[in-house]
């Protein structure tokens, strides 16, 4: 968008301009309406919970400024520290699972086999699941079903439940968001397949290209833009993972498996809200360093 | 003509419904000059119950039309930020309710009727959540005993006796386990469980919960290793002789079993004994309706002076500083501590009066933990007098499972040093 608009704007022939500002006001209309929400609903909450962080409020009745008090506090606790080395660590293994799952399933889904649009609909059911009742489903799984089975089957590695794991539980919950995740991005990688044109495979199968080369050589290049969107979109959702975790073990065993979000609301139910504030504080720069050098990243790429 | 009719009559039922809507809306105001006042309450199990004491109120008297509110805490601390609190409500009194008490947002009524006959022993108890100087912000209107339930009829068929002491109990722990009966059925996919009955009941039987937490306010920022009182040097014998019971004389699959589970299979009498509170009894009758069960505060030492049952303030009485009808409230509320009607509230809810003149009978099946609470051998579970912000129900479940118990309970130190550091 900003490489057509620019070029016109600069080179400005006077007459074109005058007749744009004409068309302008009802882009202002159009834009009016969400920066009114946008500013009562984010920007200001935004600001008020940034003020709060240097007091020592609870949300309601009195409070004092403390200063940088809970900032000192949160990079000497633990349990925050931990609460971002797993939301990280999560959200880079569920990133790299979902992609590699999602994409050969997108191949598979676009070559030419038999019941492909049935196939294509069945692997989207997931999406439209809410999380938390897919959380509920799988914790019953995970503590019930499964041990059973494994009783009965006499394994006994499967007879405790995963969840119960304060080791393993969070292989747990990336099993369970990437088989939510996975379809959204399945249907961009579909798109992104089905966009790229048949000669070139012709082209590479008279050049002697096995099907594997084609795959990594061709597909995998050509696909490269849908690859940075999903792995952007992804992150970046997996980095406010929530509701799958509090369906699954609500941040445990233990507090082995808290995400930042989880940290930050449980810190508004317990009374902790300037502390927690505080922490949603660094949690927004982080974002925006990291939104930073994602843009930075994808800039210049026209595969987008 | 008929078009005229039929556009009168759209205008008549446009009419009627706005009106339906506008009462709807107002809860009734306005009609018969009533002071409406909003009441939050809300304990599921006991919502029935309340539903019929407020109608009968509204019946009673002309002034006051009292209108119940069940949409519960989260609802209620939301609103207290708005500025629009309930006038009067009866909640669960914990470290959540009592940022209400300490930030000072409720009234005083210490010159309420009803605060006068509160009893003196409950008092302490009350301010361990913290206080406002100068007032009385809440009244206690329902302590909940908690401590072991024993399924009589496995104890009489292998021959036990209720057991008084710490070797009593793992001599009946053996027992059973040679007869084939799973001792104790825990359910420690939900972590509260385990806070609230193996923790508690462990620690509260042998550490002074009421001398131990006041210490450990004056120590503040120096709580660790070097300071008078703290969790890795008090509590590490009871959670050991948690991890005893734990380890040996619980289901297999207790990892993996939650609440729910629990009730469903201690109905069936699947174990003898069960770590959870009276709000359980309800649950196991449904499957169960003429289980034969009783009460024992958990042994952890070899002195049975030292026994002790699990009180909790299960609701709290109180009426915000913001409520603009507070003397209708208070109306209320000396209503709702008329002996009679909260004897029948406590006896309903298998719950404890904390009034001087109550006539309560206790139901059989907390009958082992009168004698208990008459006696104020009472204490509060250090796992609800932790600030909600250090997550020890958490940690709890983290000790079960393995974690190194040392290690858990310094962190608990470190955790409650900080928090008296940034507040």
């Amino acid at each position: 968008m900003s490489i057509i608009t620019r070029p016109t704007t600069s080179v400005g022939q006077p007459h074109k301009q005058r007749s744009r500002r004409r068309v302008e006001p009802i882009f202002y209309v159009f834009l009016v309406p969400s920066l009114i929400l946008f500013t009562l609903a984010i920007t200001i909450p935004g600001i008020i919970g940034i003020f709060f962080s240097f007091t020592n409020s609870i949300g309601i009745g009195d409070w004092d400024f403390v200063g940088l008090t809970n900032y000192v506090a949160i990079f000497s606790d633990p349990a925050i520290l931990q609460s971002y080395l797993f939301t990280f660590g999560f959200s880079i293994v569920t990133v790299i699972a979902v992609n590699a799952v999602a994409f050969l399933l997108a191949v598979g889904l676009t070559s030419r086999i038999r019941m492909k649009s049935a196939l294509r609909t069945i692997f989207v059911i997931p999406m439209v699941v809410s999380g938390i009742i897919i959380a509920y489903v799988f914790n019953f799984l995970f503590s019930n079903s499964l041990p059973s089975l494994g009783a009965a089957a006499g394994i006994p590695w499967l007879e405790s439940s995963l969840l119960a794991n304060p080791d393993l539980a969070w292989v747990a919950i990336v099993l369970v968001t990437a088989w939510q995740a996975v379809p959204g991005a399945l249907l961009i990688y579909i798109a992104g397949l089905v966009a790229v044109p048949g000669d070139v495979y012709e082209a590479a199968e008279i050049d002697g290209a096995s099907k594997f080369q084609q795959l990594l050589k061709i597909t995998l290049p050509l696909v490269s833009g849908y690859v940075v969107i999903n792995i952007i979109l992804g992150f970046k959702g997996f980095l406010n993972a929530y509701d799958i975790i509090v369906g699954l073990t609500n941040g445990g065993p233990g507090t082995s498996t808290r995400s930042i979000a989880m940290t930050v609301i449980a810190g508004f139910n317990g009374g902790d809200y300037a502390y927690q504030m505080a922490n949603a504080t660094i949690f927004f720069v982080v974002a925006i360093v990291i939104s930073l050098v994602q843009l930075s990243l994808t800039r210049g790429r026209n595969a987008l | 003509m008929s078009v005229k009719m039929t556009r009168r009559k759209r205008f008549a039922a446009m009419g009627l419904g706005l009106a339906l809507l506008a009462g709807l809306l107002s809860g009734c105001t306005g009609e018969s000059g009533k002071e409406t006042i909003r009441f939050t309450f809300s304990k599921r199990e006991a919502i029935g119950f309340m539903t019929k004491l407020v109608a009968d109120y509204n019946a009673s008297q002309d002034h006051t039309e009292v209108v119940l509110d069940t949409s519960g805490v989260d609802v209620v601390s939301a609103s207290f930020v708005r500025g629009n609190p309930p006038d009067i409500a009866l909640a669960n009194y914990n470290m959540e309710t009592s940022r209400f008490v300490q930030r000072g947002v409720l009234s005083d009524l210490s010159g309420a009727e009803a605060a006068s006959r509160i009893r003196d022993d409950l008092k302490p108890l009350m301010d361990q959540y913290g206080s406002y100087p100068g007032r009385t912000s809440a009244l206690p209107y329902s302590v909940m005993a908690s401590s072991v339930i024993y399924n009589k009829e496995i104890f009489a068929a292998n021959n036990i006796a209720v057991p008084k002491t710490w070797s009593e109990l793992i001599g009946a722990c053996e027992k059973l386990k040679a007869a084939g009966v799973t001792p104790f059925y825990a359910t420690w996919k939900d972590d509260w469980t385990i806070a609230q009955g193996w923790f508690d009941y462990s620690v509260g039987g042998q550490v002074d919960s009421l001398g131990f937490f006041k210490e450990l306010e004056a120590e503040g920022v120096d709580v660790g290793p070097e300071s008078s009182v703290s969790f890795q040097k008090d509590f590490d014998q009871p959670v050991q002789k948690m991890l005893t019971l734990a380890r040996s004389y619980v289901n297999k699959d207790a990892a993996s079993r939650a609440y729910g589970d629990g009730n469903l299979a201690f109905s069936q009498g699947k174990a003898a004994m069960y770590l959870q509170g009276p709000w359980a009894f309800s649950e196991i009758a449904k499957t169960a309706p003429g289980l034969s069960l009783g009460t024992f505060p958990l042994p952890m030492t070899e002195d049975p002076q030292d026994l002790r049952v699990r009180v909790n303030v299960d609701l709290a009485a109180w009426i915000p500083e913001a409520s603009k009808h507070k003397d209708a409230a208070r109306d209320f509320l000396e209503y709702l501590y008329r002996p009679e009607v909260i004897d029948a509230y406590n006896e309903s809810q298998l719950g404890f009066t904390p009034t001087k003149d109550s006539s309560n009978k206790p139901d059989p099946r907390i009958e082992g933990m009168v004698e208990y609470y008459n006696n104020a051998r009472v204490y509060q579970g250090p796992s609800v007098l932790v600030p909600r912000t250090i997550p020890i129900m958490n940690y709890t479940q983290a000790i079960v499972f393995g974690a190194p118990p040392a290690s858990t309970l310094r962190t608990l130190d470190a955790d409650w040093a900080r928090l008296a550091f940034r507040q």
